[in-house]
């Protein structure tokens, strides 16, 4: 059985769509496996059939060139990486927020008929109280897990695609800096389908929370460094490991 | 035949006809092609795959996978719009080989 694993690192590298890049190597397997059989059955040997078989299919510069040579595989990160890893982050925080609000907005707005019907609670200051603690704790999802979720999104989508690591390192650090200044807050006024939603930016006038946005965006970056520090150790042992286990 | 610059389009053109009579994986319309064209056209077998991508991607051909013999095969097929696409390749295609037949009968007035 050949491996391709080769060609796909090439691929990639060169910005072919990393689903391209899995189907076209699973495929070369498939056709390379029936090309065994058919050559054995017309009487060749297992090791010859296999010579034959990836000399019909084509050296790696053959098939690496077929596929470079259109320029429609290759995926919109490698064909517009300042789309993604520059504009990308802002879009996605500010989607992310502005999405983030109106779901908000919709539960606050619904929360007398969504307690009522799911949780069997008449209005009242426990179900405001109860709100109260849903809502903060989705807020704090979005404020502090959000730019975490999306800097892993980005650090996925390009290492899957083997993007330079100057690209992923601009996106997440956008993400990590830009997500550790906005903020969203629901104040309870004690009752419900009431309430204060304050969603503000420390990077907008009047640079509200200015030292909080500071020391949040310095923790995200601490946190996913120190994530991505881990995973190249890991990655950097791995090897060595299994060098010292043989010999 | 392996002049690239004559290659240009044909293997679009005869896995698009190909395709035509019914949905095929890969290793099969190698192996049809062969059959079609007498074996005169020799190509790395490889080679057709990205041009079944590329074909996809232009929503010339759609795939769908089909479990057969216990294995995951890609099946591809024409689209209403590779139909379209076929008709114009064939008909240009036609157009230079009549040129060309001209030019090695002698014949003048080819059109290209």
């Amino acid at each position: 059985m050949p491996c391709f694993d080769r060609l796909a690192e090439r691929l990639l590298r060169a910005g072919i769509a990393p689903r391209h890049v899995r189907r076209y190597t699973r495929e070369l397997n498939d056709h390379f496996d029936d090309l065994v059989r058919e050559e054995i059955t017309g009487g060749a040997s297992r090791a010859l059939a296999e010579t034959r078989a990836l000399s019909r299919l084509g050296s790696e510069d053959t098939l690496a060139a077929a596929m470079l040579e259109r320029p429609e595989l290759r995926s919109f990160m490698a064909r517009f990486p300042w789309a993604v890893f520059g504009v990308g982050p802002i879009a996605l925080l500010v989607l992310s927020f502005v999405g983030g609000l109106y779901l908000e907005f919709w539960l606050v707005n619904h929360s007398g008929w969504l307690f009522r019907g799911l949780l069997g609670m008449a209005p009242g200051p426990v179900a405001a109280r109860l709100a109260t603690r849903i809502y903060t704790v989705y807020n704090t999802l979005i404020v502090y897990g959000g730019p975490l979720l999306f800097a892993w999104l980005f650090t996925w989508m390009g290492t899957r695609q083997r993007m330079p690591q100057a690209w992923i390192i601009t996106g997440v650090a956008l993400v990590c800096v830009m997500g550790g200044f906005q903020n969203l807050v629901f104040y309870d006024t004690g009752c419900i389908g009431c309430g204060h939603l304050n969603l503000t930016s420390g990077l907008l006038p009047p640079f509200p929370n200015l030292s909080e946005g500071i020391a949040r965006a310095t923790a995200n970056l601490a946190i996913v460094g120190g994530v991505w520090w881990l995973a190249a150790r890991r990655k950097m042992a791995s090897p060595i490991a299994l060098h010292t286990a043989r010999t | 035949m392996a002049n690239p610059s004559f290659m240009n389009g044909v293997p679009e053109l005869l896995i698009l006809r190909t395709l035509a009579a019914n949905e095929m994986y890969g290793y099969e319309l190698v192996q049809a092609i062969g059959v079609r064209t007498n074996h005169a056209i020799k190509l790395g077998e490889g080679v057709v795959y990205p041009a079944l991508h590329a074909l996809e991607s232009g929503g010339m051909l759609k795939s769908r996978r089909k479990l057969v013999n216990g294995r995951t095969r890609v099946y591809y097929a024409v689209t209403r719009k590779g139909e379209k696409h076929l008709a114009g390749l064939v008909q240009h295609w036609q157009h230079i080989t009549d040129a060309i037949g001209l030019a090695i009968g002698g014949t003048a007035h080819a059109m290209l």
